[in-house]
């Protein structure tokens, strides 16, 4: 078993005071790995990410990064940490070009260092270097998620934080991605992802963490949990009807 | 013919300076959300500190504007930031926008108790007389508007889109949270918004002052037309500004010269009505998206 280089220990956090998210929530992610967060709408799984990265602060609690506590670091500290991070959703500066746009990924380097780190990713990803002088907006689906991953990993990140990858993606662009996430992990990256594509998901990943109500409610091997008849009633929470499920 | 294109000549020269304060108001709307109705004050407040210097302070005018510059980016730009804007700013846009309104009420009385309510001469920065262009004459006053507003909106251009932390202000501008994602100090491109427009109302001050004398209310007009012209080029776009700017001083040279002196000041609101009735969101802006 790989060691532990995330670590969530009775962790409470929420958007507000009001609303918490994360009930005592203790978790652990291993190197190298990919560890997948699933769990019904609500459960938590972007929130772990974005209390992760600094986004959201524990209200209790303690985030360890290598046994280190990281908890309330700012998402600049922490990007300088080794950890990136890939929010859910369209996240790219769509007036500015795809050159302009790996730039500002790599802003916290040393400026020597840029233009070698952008021709890795570049090496990395052809497509991307084809459209480098485009909008960003103008990219497709998929080219826009490669230059969001590329983008997260100018900064050759220890751990890859991934909201959420496959969504707007065609079939075989999903399955494109996450062959770049196994790439990743089995180069070393430790990738904690969250994604609604489950049975896709399950293949690429090594753990699955299922969520429920800001806790962990079951921690299997992937491979296991792909093989399980309950996976439906996992992916849409503990009271849901199996026979509503849709699992991908 | 000649006439026409003088009129629109000196037009553009003025608009040019509502095309400053209005690129200042979507500076700060783009980068932070913030609505600042004290713009026209915020032209009005270095007048003032390079009247002071040039009387109290015996500095020549090339100095005393930029110390104007100096104290606005401290008190315009970083105590507006600080004071203002960001304890309110989190409780919405309303609470600024009431906020702003009073700072611009709270300027003019300040000025007028603690300065004077009479207007006050200003240095002309610009020598007299006309320069022949062709057919048409222009004052050199124009030409020098337009050529100081060109350059300083062209640098701006220049520093948004050719350096790398201008483009992280834009990123602000667009993507917040992915900017802070990405490691962008999120609040020190804010603030360089904020400081630059504070120079942006500095240089407006300087190029309109002497045709229009420093007095406390000088900013009503500024700061009223420079909200239309964001507003009819585009509030989210920079170049909606300019446009909307010149257009509204070109259409009110025209208007007075052709139609009557008593619908000038009327241009403006009219312009703005119709860009809000038929394209909201601005002649070059670009519908937003609103999540809920």
């Amino acid at each position: 078993m790989n060691e532990k280089i995330i670590e969530f220990d009775r962790v409470v956090a929420g958007y507000s005071p009001s609303l918490t998210i994360l009930n005592d929530l203790t978790l652990d992610a291993r190197r190298g790995e990919i560890t997948l967060l699933i769990g019904p709408n609500g459960a938590g799984k972007s929130t772990v990410l974005k209390t992760l990265f600094g986004l959201l602060v524990p209200r209790s609690g303690e985030i360890r990064f290598e046994g280190r506590a990281i908890g309330g670091r700012s998402p600049r500290s922490l990007l300088a940490e080794g950890i990136a991070f890939v929010p859910q959703g369209r996240n790219l500066f769509g007036s500015l070009s795809v050159l302009h746009n790996l730039e500002l990924g790599g802003i916290t380097l040393p400026r020597g260092a840029l233009a070698g780190r952008i021709e890795e990713v570049l090496h990395r990803f052809p497509r991307i270097r084809e459209r480098i002088g485009n909008q960003a907006s103008t990219l497709s689906g998929g080219e826009q998620k490669q230059l969001e991953v590329g983008r997260a990993l100018l900064l050759h990140p220890r751990v890859l934080l991934i909201d959420e990858p496959s969504i707007g993606l065609s079939p075989k662009l999903v399955q494109e991605v996450m062959g770049l996430l196994r790439a990743l992990a089995d180069a070393g990256t430790t990738v904690v992802m969250v994604e609604q594509n489950v049975r896709t998901a399950l293949k690429y990943a090594n753990r699955a963490l299922v969520l429920e109500t800001g806790r962990l409610a079951l921690d299997r091997p992937a491979s296991e949990l792909l093989g399980d008849p309950d996976l439906n009633r996992l992916f849409l929470g503990g009271a849901g009807s199996p026979a509503a499920a849709t699992a991908h | 013919m000649a006439d026409f294109l003088q009129l629109v000549f000196s037009g553009a020269a003025i608009g040019a300076i509502y095309a400053l304060a209005a690129l200042g108001f979507t500076l700060l709307w783009q980068a932070s959300g913030t609505i600042n109705f004290a713009q026209g004050e915020f032209v009005m407040l270095p007048a003032f500190a390079m009247l002071f210097f040039l009387k109290v302070a015996g500095a020549p005018l090339w100095l005393a504007f930029l110390l104007a510059c100096v104290v606005a980016m401290l008190i315009l730009g970083y105590g507006f930031k600080v004071v203002v804007v960001d304890p309110l700013l989190k409780h919405g846009v309303i609470p600024l926008v009431i906020a702003t309104l009073g700072l611009s009420i709270g300027l003019k009385s300040a000025v007028k108790a603690g300065y004077s309510a009479e207007a006050q001469p200003f240095p002309a920065i610009f020598p007299d007389g006309l320069l022949a262009l062709g057919t048409i004459r222009v004052s050199y006053a124009d030409v020098g508007t337009l050529l100081v507003a060109g350059l300083i909106v062209v640098g701006l251009q220049l520093f948004l889109n050719r350096t790398l932390t201008g483009r992280a202000m834009q990123a602000v501008a667009q993507n917040t949270e992915s900017a802070r994602v990405l490691g962008i100090d999120v609040k020190q491109m804010v603030l360089y918004t904020f400081l630059i427009n504070a120079v942006l109302a500095s240089v407006a001050a300087l190029l309109v002052t002497p045709a229009y004398l420093a007095k406390f209310d000088m900013g009503d007009s500024i700061g009223l037309k420079a909200f239309y012209a964001a507003i009819i080029g585009g509030f989210n776009q920079t170049r909606g500004a300019l446009l909307g700017g010149v257009l509204v001083g070109v259409l009110e040279n025209l208007m007075g010269a052709y139609v009557s002196p008593a619908y000038k000041e009327g241009v403006a609101l009219m312009l703005f009505l119709v860009v809000i009735i038929f394209k909201p969101e601005g002649l070059l802006g670009k519908a937003e998206e609103r999540k809920v």
